[in-house]
């Protein structure tokens, strides 16, 4: 401290204000540094938060497929032949499960049908969701949800639901576990636009309109009964019906059995089960000679009041076709149906001319599957040309096979003044119908039909049929047509057929009913089509009549108006 | 002055916090009775489609026809026959006059203490 003064650094010293004013700047600053940091976290968790992807799907299906609901199912009379009802599915989430040896053992006391390794196996891991069991009870729910396991859960399926059992079963197909229809109508109805409306999300609730099918349950119900009878009256293999209303081409009923239940879609693979009616084609036998003798008349060559000359077979080379009820004379048009004649059938196909007959048979819509909803179905196998004795066996329904949906087809056509109308599923009133009629056959053929449809049942092989079925006028064509085993025509083995209309009258039904393989119900019958196919006829017809609201009348004055003028 | 408006601001702030906290357990009571409520609404709606199914099953014609059949002796009922049916046609036509006598002659019996209508009754053994 020699020198004071010279160059000596001067002290500045802040005053009290300055440096408190210093002070708050600074921990301005730093408050501000602390609010952005605090901020800037928040806004980046938000981000974060925001960028988060949450797994809405099931096992890759979203969760709206699996909740998706479908619509009730009605019959004609609004009466439920599909409902969906709420079932609970237990599902878990493993990545939540603490103890996985504690979750398996609680939940092998309510469910001990799951086996022990399965369930670790299925808990172990970090999955976010697995199912365990679906389509439970609300009991077994109850039971569960008390365990009180944490990450095991249920989530609301909706499950479908057959109230009517086997009865309709191939009508109404069934539905997989994931709700989507995997036959029949089911399988349709998703063709059409449920499929679409599931996709969207929108099919949720119970805000779907019903679909009304044509189906009368009760009629569904007699058909069913009656051929389950039929099977074990006659031991037959296989037994099948179906009735459609001629004019609107609805399906009133439509069974085949073997059936399965479509409350449980693991039955429906039993070998034989499928549907008959739709993808069963056959051999139709004599019921094919009213189709014949209907595209006769109707060109025109031949008249209902001709005669032929059935006293011999007819030779085509080695072949001699002869008949089977054989009268050996020469007989009427009405007679050859009356007996069923095949020299008689094949002559009145002749007159008409084979390609003429094969133009017929186009026209009546043999060449084509039946265009209907079910997706069962098979096409027809009827050759493109005939040669002269491929005409004269087709004549008598032998060497073609359809399925009974053309014979309904072809008979509803037949006797509803002439106008093809495809069958149909789904509930149509006559003016719908009556636009999409096509002609086949001028009203007065169909006229003609309708009397020798009555005549067999009166006098011809239909009259057995005709017994249960008293007062109704019901008219039809028997056909018994022999099975091919190993190559050749087996006359033990046979498949019957009856094909009906009723009230003749004035007709609204037609039906066909076959019998696969039928035994004689007992020594003093046989095993012709009257037998079964017809007797079965009678009585859905003595059945199901009233309930259609046709009321029986005995009066002769009906049949007799049916016989037409050249005749009487 | 601006002390009173300073403590005003703090008591007004904290009157809004204690309102805000009270809307906000209000309304998170609310969603939870919501959520009660959504969750009973779809078990009772599962419920009732299981009722609806039960009443399907038991409407079938398949369900009651075998009822029919058990009862079937003890209520003697049957399939309807066709000579069941009737019609107005078939019923009688209505005399054109009342039957003075006959009912002249029934009300004397009447009134004489024979009632007609036992005779049959006795006749069909009913009591």
């Amino acid at each position: 401290m020699a020198v004071i003064g010279e160059f000596a650094p001067t002290i500045a010293l802040d005053g009290a204000r300055k440096v408190r004013g210093n002070l708050t700047q600074n921990r301005i600053r730093w408050m501000i540094l602390a609010l952005v940091l605090g901020f800037s976290m928040v806004g980046g968790r938000l981000v974060q938060l925001g960028m988060v992807e949450t797994d809405t799907t099931i096992e890759g299906q979203a969760r709206d497929i699996i909740t998706a609901t479908r619509p009730p199912i009605l019959d004609r009379n609004g009466m439920e032949m599909a409902v969906d009802i709420r079932v609970p599915s237990l599902f878990a989430e493993p990545r939540r499960i603490i103890d996985i040896e504690e979750a398996v053992q609680k939940l092998r006391t309510v469910l001990p049908n799951l086996s022990e390794n399965w369930l670790r196996d299925r808990l172990t891991g970090d999955k976010g969701f697995v199912w365990l069991q679906r389509e439970l009870s609300p009991a077994i729910e109850e039971r569960i949800m008390r365990l009180g396991i944490p990450g095991i859960d249920f989530i609301t399926e909706s499950k479908r639901f057959y109230p009517g059992m086997t009865e309709a079963s191939h009508i109404l197909g069934s539905v997989n576990i994931d709700n989507q229809g995997i036959a029949g109508i089911e399988r349709h109805m998703d063709g059409e636009d449920v499929a679409l409306l599931q996709d969207l999300g929108l099919a949720r609730g119970n805000a779907l309109a019903p679909v009304e099918l044509s189906i009368d349950m009760r009629v569904q119900h007699v058909m069913h009964e009656q051929l389950v009878d039929a099977i074990e009256r006659y031991q037959a293999v296989a037994a099948a019906g179906v009735m459609v209303d001629i004019y609107t081409g609805e399906v009133v009923a439509l069974a085949s059995l073997p059936d399965f239940n479509p409350n449980d879609p693991r039955t429906a693979l039993v070998k034989d089960s499928f549907n008959r009616i739709t993808a069963g084609i056959f051999e139709p036998g004599s019921i094919f000679k009213t189709i014949s003798i209907a595209g006769a008349l109707d060109s025109g060559a031949v008249r209902i009041n001709d005669q032929f000359d059935a006293r011999f077979g007819v030779r085509f080379g080695r072949f001699t076709i002869d008949d089977f009820h054989g009268k050996h004379r020469i007989l009427s048009l009405s007679e050859v149906y009356k007996y069923s004649s095949n020299i008689g059938t094949i002559r009145v196909m002749q007159a008409m001319g084979k390609d003429n007959y094969r133009a017929f048979l186009t026209t009546m819509g043999f060449d084509q599957r039946v265009p209907f909803e079910l997706p069962e179905m098979r096409l027809p196998t009827v050759p493109k040309e005939f040669s002269e004795i491929g005409a004269a066996t087709a004549s008598f329904g032998h060497g073609l096979s359809v399925s009974p949906l053309h014979m309904v087809a072809a008979y509803g056509a037949l006797t509803n003044g002439g106008n093809y109308i495809a069958p149909t599923l789904y509930k149509r009133d006559r003016a719908e119908a009556e636009t999409l009629y096509r002609r086949v056959v001028q009203p007065s053929t169909s006229a003609n039909i309708r009397y020798l449809m009555r005549l067999n049942a009166l006098e011809g092989s239909g009259s057995q049929m005709n017994k249960a079925a008293l007062g109704y006028r019901v008219g039809g064509k028997t056909g018994t047509a022999e099975k091919v085993v190993d190559g050749r025509y087996s006359s033990s083995k046979v498949t019957n057929f009856f094909a009906s209309a009723f009230p003749l009258d004035n007709p609204r039904y037609a039906m066909v009913i076959m019998v696969d393989e039928p035994k004689a119900e007992n020594p003093q019958t046989g095993t012709t089509a009257g037998w079964n196919a017809g007797h079965v006829t009678g009585r859905i017809v003595q059945r199901v009549a009233p309930m259609l609201g046709i009321a029986p009348d005995f009066s002769e004055i009906l049949d007799r108006n049916i016989v037409p003028q050249i005749l009487r | 002055m601006i002390r009173n408006l300073n403590i005003i601001l703090i008591f007004t702030s904290v009157l809004m916090l204690s309102g805000v906290y009270a809307l906000k357990f209000s309304i998170e009571n609310t969603a939870s009775e919501r959520t009660a409520l959504i969750s009973q609404i779809s078990a009772q709606e599962g419920e009732l489609s299981l009722l609806k199914a039960d009443w399907a099953v038991l409407n079938q014609p398949g369900h009651i026809d075998p009822i029919v059949r058990r009862h079937e002796m003890m209520l003697a009922i049957g399939p309807v026959k066709q000579e069941q049916f009737g019609s107005f046609a078939a019923l009688r036509m209505r005399p054109a006059k009342p039957d003075n006598a006959g009912l002249d002659a029934l009300f004397l019996s009447l009134d004489a203490g024979i009632d007609p209508i036992d005779a049959i009754l006795e006749l069909e053994g009913i009591e």
